[in-house]
């Protein structure tokens, strides 16, 4: 044992005090929702039938629902360091699957930010252990779009344009997977988005992805149509 | 009727919306933001959209480091979980590790039987179906699929909190600076959070320290 033993009693009073506040907030939202309408948990009870699945960064700053006013029950979420979607990685590709093959959502909104963390942390030149082969994702973005970002000349500028295309990237990702592009050609649904949140005015900007047009480039390649 | 679009254009008013209103509230929300996040939380939560763990825990942004998949599952060789549990506990030093489990949960039910749901679900699934095996004895006891799949749910987070523990990074936060793990079940009907508490534990207040 080493570190803060010497004030365990204190430290330990403080975790437990803001556990409390969980659960205090906890309740006091739930008497909140049931005051207003008494319906509310008993039709959530009963299922969920979200339009939207949600693919973003695990940012604190950015809790989905509150950042787009949707109320519980509208949006599937998945949240992970940088918004990434590999295509070995069976924990979103399982997300991708349910929420397409099973609920059915119409659109699903790839959402990065504008300051990530984790973007930052794959353009520093430095091992960073556990966190390697996730990172490694954004590395190789980057060397997809060389030629762009290196003319960038200053960092912060060079740095959000690698936000924005790892956002790119990922909905191509996405739109890559047998899910999306069999429930397409079946469906006309689900269409894929690409979003970046900036903390500076709390604003979501769309990078108006051309759906269709991304659709068919990456069919050249990548067509998973025929079952 | 609504098109496929007016979904778009409701997210993004919504999001108008939420941005004057915190701008009216605090007029340096955004300013706060900006400099950087300090989350004391890191949550594990379901996919669930009946689960918005903010709005469940009347908590700000900036409050809550989150990850969420299908049925909040924390598997040893899933490289998506443990990339976010290194960054939020040896990046970001997060105090505490919720895994939150749900009623109602589709995973844990569809892990009550073996229904083919194609071959990415059944492998994500498969960890969960054998804790259904494992303890059939006991859910065979529980009056319905209902109360079943609360259990499920919760020995799947409790299953989900012994992975974490093996983690690196928390082994060392625990050891070192007390970061704690904890499980909740979230009742949907109700609203409710519910601690869970420690199997085999005397005094359990669902919190975990290292031994
Ligand atoms: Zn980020
Ligand atoms: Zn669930």
């Amino acid at each position: 044992m080493s570190g803060n033993t010497e004030e365990p009693k204190d430290l330990r009073k403080y975790l437990q005090q803001s556990h409390d506040r969980i659960f205090d907030n906890n309740r006091k939202w739930a008497e909140e929702q049931k005051a207003k309408h008494p319906e509310f948990f008993t039709k959530l009870s009963a299922g969920q039938s979200p339009e939207y699945l949600w693919i973003g960064c695990s940012d604190s700053r950015m809790p989905a629902e509150a950042i787009t006013g949707l109320e519980p029950g509208e949006m599937f979420i998945h949240r992970n360091i940088a918004n990434l979607v590999c295509n070995t990685d069976l924990n979103v590709m399982s997300v991708v699957n349910y929420a397409v093959r099973h609920l059915k959502v119409k659109h699903i909104v790839v959402c990065g930010h504008y300051g990530c963390g984790g973007v930052k942390a794959a353009m520093t030149p430095q091992d960073l252990g556990l966190l390697n082969p996730w990172l490694r994702n954004i590395r190789d973005v980057y060397r997809l779009h060389e030629a762009e970002l290196d003319k960038i000349t200053e960092e912060d500028k060079r740095y959000d344009r690698l936000v924005e295309l790892n956002v790119v990237e990922q909905a191509r990702n996405i739109i890559k997977t047998a899910a999306v592009q069999q429930s397409y050609a079946k469906n006309q649904f689900p269409i894929v988005h690409g979003w970046v949140f900036g903390f500076h005015d709390g604003l979501l900007k769309d990078l108006e992805i051309d759906f269709e047009g991304q659709l068919k480039s990456i069919q050249k390649i990548y067509n998973l149509t025929m079952v | 009727m609504p098109t496929l679009a007016d979904a778009i254009e409701r997210l993004v008013a919504g999001n108008r919306e939420y941005a004057q209103r915190a701008a009216e509230a605090d007029p340096n929300a955004f300013v706060e933001l900006s400099k950087g996040q300090a989350p004391e939380v890191l949550w594990i939560g379901c996919a669930d959209s009946r689960v918005p763990e903010t709005t469940v825990c009347h908590c700000k942004p900036g409050d809550l480091f989150v990850h969420r998949n299908i049925a909040n599952c924390v598997h040893a060789d899933d490289l998506n979980a443990a990339s976010v549990v290194e960054y939020a506990v040896a990046h970001l030093k997060v105090k505490k590790v919720v895994v939150c489990g749900h009623t109602k949960c589709g995973g844990a039910n569809a892990a009550l039987g073996d229904a083919d749901l194609g071959q990415t679900l059944n492998t994500w699934l498969h960890p969960v179906r054998e804790l259904r095996r494992k303890h059939k004895a006991e859910l065979d006891r529980l009056p319905d699929d209902d109360a079943r799949a609360v259990r499920v749910a919760e020995l799947n987070v409790q299953q989900s909190i012994d992975v974490l523990k093996q983690h690196p990074a928390v082994k060392k936060a625990a050891t070192d600076r007390g970061l704690t793990v904890h499980g909740m079940i979230y009742d949907l009907g109700a609203g409710h959070l519910r601690l869970l508490e420690e199997s085999g534990r005397k005094k359990g207040n669902g919190l975990w320290s290292p031994t």
